[in-house]
């Protein structure tokens, strides 16, 4: 197999082809952690083979200082390494990763091995395509995705081991579809703060119109059992603005399954609505059965929001009327939708934080300026956080404090201007995070209950 | 040994003390195997290693040197490190932000974000080389924060592609008018992070420390430490002597003046054997040779020798005496609350020495322990440095004490072997696994927490709450599946891949 190209890349490598700059506080990690995706899958371990420190920097930093997560059944202290050396460096790591793939058989349990790779062995040209085949023919199962971090970030990490466990590890088929089945692709696990709680949501609505849903990651997925049973499903519902696309292209050339690709995750009663007449068209559900299903959960929403009105329209300190979004591109849309479109509140400054695909930005782009019949925002694509700070402070946030979503970096910042912080995602290291939601309709509740504790909190 | 400074590349630990990071004995046995061979060390020559080293097949993901520059020249307060790496290692900058957050709070400093910049090195750096990254980066650095030093942090990606750092900081350094320092920290070079403090302080040993000071500072004592409370402060106080703490949450200022010191001592050998030897063969500021500061045994020896090397002895002794008797009838009334209860200790080399000298001061057994590596000698090479020795011949022999690389899938086995009523762990990633099987952590991230005479009933007082904690551990421990085979969960010899292997 020819390595995996993990970014997209005009043709060939040039010496000026890549604009990317130096990055002050990362908002995102390297390609090999999406070792983690793998560790999302119940029962799947990943093998790293790579230098002693990139597993546990991964895994720390995604899973405990973001949101205190816990990093999974296989996934951070448990996962096995390399530990690459310099002997690995000089004469190659073929055979200690071999090595360190009979002797994870030995101690782990697993029903899945991903092998991933890091700078060394990538650098180096280790054939672990050759060294994992070796393992697949003896009937281990087990896969392999390259992951060095000069090739990518975790998103499209997290794409080259979707890729592998479908090339690799799922075989031909050619059964009949199983009609109301879906393979859900979405938000990306441990990077985004909220996953757990958010997949649970989204499987929830799913389930409400009477969809059969894999999830296929977190505490709700099945495991690999799920995985296998992909080809079967009656379509992909591809729900972000580009993240799990090329699972999704990749799924319909290889089992010409067809794939329904949503961009905005639905946040509140306007947009889950929305979502799930879209999805129930796609599907062929009956609107009856949708429409019930919505009529019961409006009917709760608007309950509580009933309740929140007073407190909306009286409070009498003041609340935010502009706030700023900064995250990656499917938190940002999703917030700036909900809060344009449902508390009426003024977007001021919306910067997508995660290094989406060039092809994508323009796609993105017209989702943020067709935010609302009457607003338009103009979305910013930046990764360093100096450059952010600045375009927050000289943005026009009117004579009101503004409320800034974002991350832990975002802290000092927002103090400096006497505004409130809800950090929504990576780094989100003052939020200890279970099974908390901010989508759909339950998550939309619990989000209106963390931004106006959060607002009132600041007065007297 | 002479620690060489003349290059800009450290020499790691495995090269210069024969560090380990896999064995399995009792203590008394590794103190026998080591260097310091109980307070001989005439035949260690010029490289150190004594040790029979046990190696297996199966590693689980460890900890790199890179981040030990990052906890250390990243929490520097006036200047900005550089992590010259694809994004990936910039990781770290989370972990230490809340770290270095945590450490100004508990200092009184004013909390701050890390400055950390990574070149975000890419696929065509590494074919074309990514030395303009690196020089824009510093640039970047200087016009944002207005530095008083920059410090680069090399990587494995750098390292393999060959990027001269030196002659891209030597420019930036005449152009910026400041210390523009690199450290080599390049994880694959080192079997043990640890390597990763000494090259921080090379670097600052090299650039940033005064070479021909004007004066001396006769009251000034360097401790070399992390971000832990200011507890040495009023200690030293009591003998007129006034504190620099380095590394963390120092000044640029604050490390140039460590040449001036009367003395250096720090709270752990295992971080300060480099830059308290070196500061006393480059410019005479004298390392406390002492045990270290831990139960009333170390502590006493630790401040008489402080105080001889000062001049100050009449009031460290009056010091002790009133120390002692306040300290007594506290410890009198915690050791009947703790008798009884056995402990572990999983930390890094030297400071679990101390720790564990501490739990048998309280009347805490401790039959077990895991240390991250082992160092057989401290660079000083003096054995009354042997924090090992010491442990043994003040509080007694300690009966499986490991040296393994933090893998939590050896943990269970050694856990199953002692069944403590309760660990004390620094590093991440073995707590979770102990607090499933039912058994609560003490995690010191106040590495000052058990030092000195008060360490002792601050510790005391840490484990009556963690106890209390055994109620979540041991409804949590009935409801978990462990992700390691029964085959490996039955093994009684935490070693027992890596005996079969050799």
């Amino acid at each position: 197999m020819a390595i995996l190209a993990l970014k997209s890349r005009p043709t060939e490598i040039t010496p000026d082809a890549d604009k990317s700059g130096a990055i002050e506080l990362v908002r995102y990690v390297c390609a090999i952690g999406a070792m983690q995706t793998a560790a999302a899958i119940p029962r799947v371990v990943p093998i790293t083979h790579c230098g002693p420190g990139c597993a546990d920097k991964q895994y720390v930093n995604l899973t405990f200082y973001n949101g205190f997560q816990g990093s999974g059944y296989g996934g951070g202290p448990v996962v096995p390494s390399t530990n690459a050396s310099q002997r690995e460096v000089i004469f190659g790591g073929a055979d200690r990763l071999r090595e360190l793939i009979e002797s994870s058989q030995l101690v782990l349990d697993a029903d899945l091995f991903v092998v991933l790779t890091g700078c060394i062995p990538d650098l180096v040209g280790d054939d672990v395509g050759s060294v994992v085949r070796d393992f697949q023919k003896r009937g281990v199962p087990i896969v392999y995705a390259e992951t060095g971090g000069f090739r990518g970030n975790n998103f499209t990490g997290h794409e080259a081991v979707t890729h592998a466990i479908i090339e690799q590890y799922l075989g031909p088929w050619d059964g009949v579809r199983e009609r109301g089945t879906v393979n859900l692709w979405s938000l990306l696990p441990y990077q985004n703060t909220f996953w757990r709680g958010d997949l649970e949501e989204i499987k929830r609505l799913l389930e409400g119109i009477g969809l059969n849903v894999n999830v296929l990651f977190g505490p709700d997925s099945e495991g690999l059992s799920e995985w296998r049973n992909i080809p079967r499903a009656q379509f992909n519902l591809v729900l972000s603005p580009w993240l799990g696309l090329s699972t999704a292209e990749l799924l319909a050339r290889r089992y010409e399954q067809p794939y329904l690709h949503i961009p905005v995750v639905p946040i509140g009663a306007r947009e889950s609505g929305a979502f799930l007449r879209k999805v129930a068209s796609f599907a062929g559900i009956s609107v009856d059965v949708v429409e019930a299903f919505i009529a019961k959960e409006e009917k709760r929403y608007y309950n509580y929001i009933d309740g929140f009105t007073d407190f909306y329209s009286e409070y009498w300190w003041g609340l935010p009327a502009r706030f700023a979004v900064i995250g990656d591109s499917a938190y940002n849309l999703a917030l700036t939708k909900f809060l344009v479109t449902q508390l009426g509140l003024i977007p001021a400054k919306q910067i997508v934080t995660e290094d989406p695909p060039v092809e994508h930005r323009e796609a993105i782009q017209a989702e943020f300026r067709a935010i609302d019949d009457d607003v338009s925002v103009d979305v910013e694509f930046v990764e360093d956080s100096y450059t952010i700070h600045q375009a927050l402070r000289n943005a026009d946030f009117g004579h009101k404090p503004p409320i800034i979503f974002g991350t832990t970096w975002e802290r000092d910042l927002v103090k400096e201007m006497k505004g409130s912080l809800i950090e929504v995602g990576f780094p989100a290291s003052y939020e200890v995070v279970l099974s908390r939601s901010y989508v759909g309709y339950r998550g939309a509740l619990s989000l209106l209950e963390r931004i106006y504790t959060t607002v009132v909190s600041h007065s007297a | 040994m002479v620690l060489n400074l003349k290059t800009s590349s450290v020499e790691t630990r495995e090269q210069r003390l024969g560090t380990i990071i896999g064995w399995d004995g009792t203590a008394s046995k590794l103190a026998d195997e080591s260097a310091f061979s109980r307070g001989d060390c005439s035949g260690c020559g010029t490289k150190a290693r004594r040790v029979c080293e046990l190696e297996g097949p199966f590693t689980q993901g460890s900890v790199c040197s890179e981040q030990m520059v990052e906890c250390q020249a990243g929490n520097i307060r006036d200047a900005v490190l550089i992590q010259h790496s694809p994004i990936g290692c910039g990781a770290g900058q989370v972990i230490y932000n809340s770290i270095y957050r945590n450490g100004l709070a508990m200092r009184g400093l004013p909390v701050q974000n890390i400055r950390f910049i990574s070149t975000n090195l890419r696929e065509r750096d590494m074919v074309y080389g990514g030395a303009e990254k690196l020089a824009e980066a510093i640039r970047l650095a200087v016009e944002r924060h207005q530095p008083k030093a920059v410090f680069i942090a090399t990587s494995c990606a750098s390292g393999i592609i060959g990027d001269d750092i030196e002659s891209v900081a030597r420019t930036a350094e005449s152009e910026f008018g400041i210390p523009i320092i690199p450290l080599h920290c390049e994880g694959f070079k080192s079997k043990h992070w640890s390597t990763g403090f000494d090259a921080t302080q090379h670097g600052i040993l090299r650039q940033i420390v005064r070479r021909n000071p004007e004066k001396r500072q006769d009251d000034l004592i360097n401790v070399i430490n992390l971000w832990g409370t200011d507890v040495f402060s009023p200690m030293l106080g009591e003998l007129g002597l006034r504190v620099n703490y380095v590394v963390d949450m120092a000044t640029v200022e604050e490390l140039a003046q460590m040449s001036e010191a009367r003395a250096t001592v720090s709270f752990c050998y295992t971080l300060g054997t480099y830059l308290a030897t070196a500061l006393e063969q480059e410019f005479g500021v004298e390392q406390i040779k002492a045990p270290q500061p831990y139960g009333f045994a170390g502590t006493d020896a630790w401040l008489r020798e402080l105080a001889r090397v000062t001049g100050r002895g009449a009031q460290a002794e009056d010091y002790i005496a009133r120390e002692h008797a306040r300290v007594k009838p506290l410890l009198d009334e915690l050791r009947p609350k703790l008798k009884g209860l056995k402990g572990y200790v999983a930390t890094g080399s030297a400071y679990s020495h101390g720790l564990i000298g501490v739990l048998r001061e309280i009347g805490v057994e401790v039959d077990g322990s895991l240390v991250f590596h082992h160092d057989p000698v401290y660079d000083s090479e003096d054995p009354r440095q042997d924090s090992l020795g010491h442990l043994i011949e003040n509080y007694g022999d300690v009966r499986h004490f490991t040296v393994g690389n933090r893998q939590q899938y050896q943990f269970y086995n050694l856990l199953q072997r002692v069944k403590p009523d309760f660990i004390i762990i620094r590093h991440n990633g073995l707590a979770p696994l102990a607090a499933r099987l039912g058994i609560p952590a003490i995690p010191l991230g106040d590495e000052h927490h058990a030092l000195g005479y008060q360490g002792m009933v601050n510790l005391g007082e840490s484990i009556l709450a963690a106890l209390q904690h055994r109620k979540f551990h041991k409804d949590i421990a009935k409801r978990v599946s462990l992700p390691y085979k029964q085959s490996w969960l039955a093994q009684k010899d935490p070693f027992a891949l890596a005996r079969a292997a050799s």
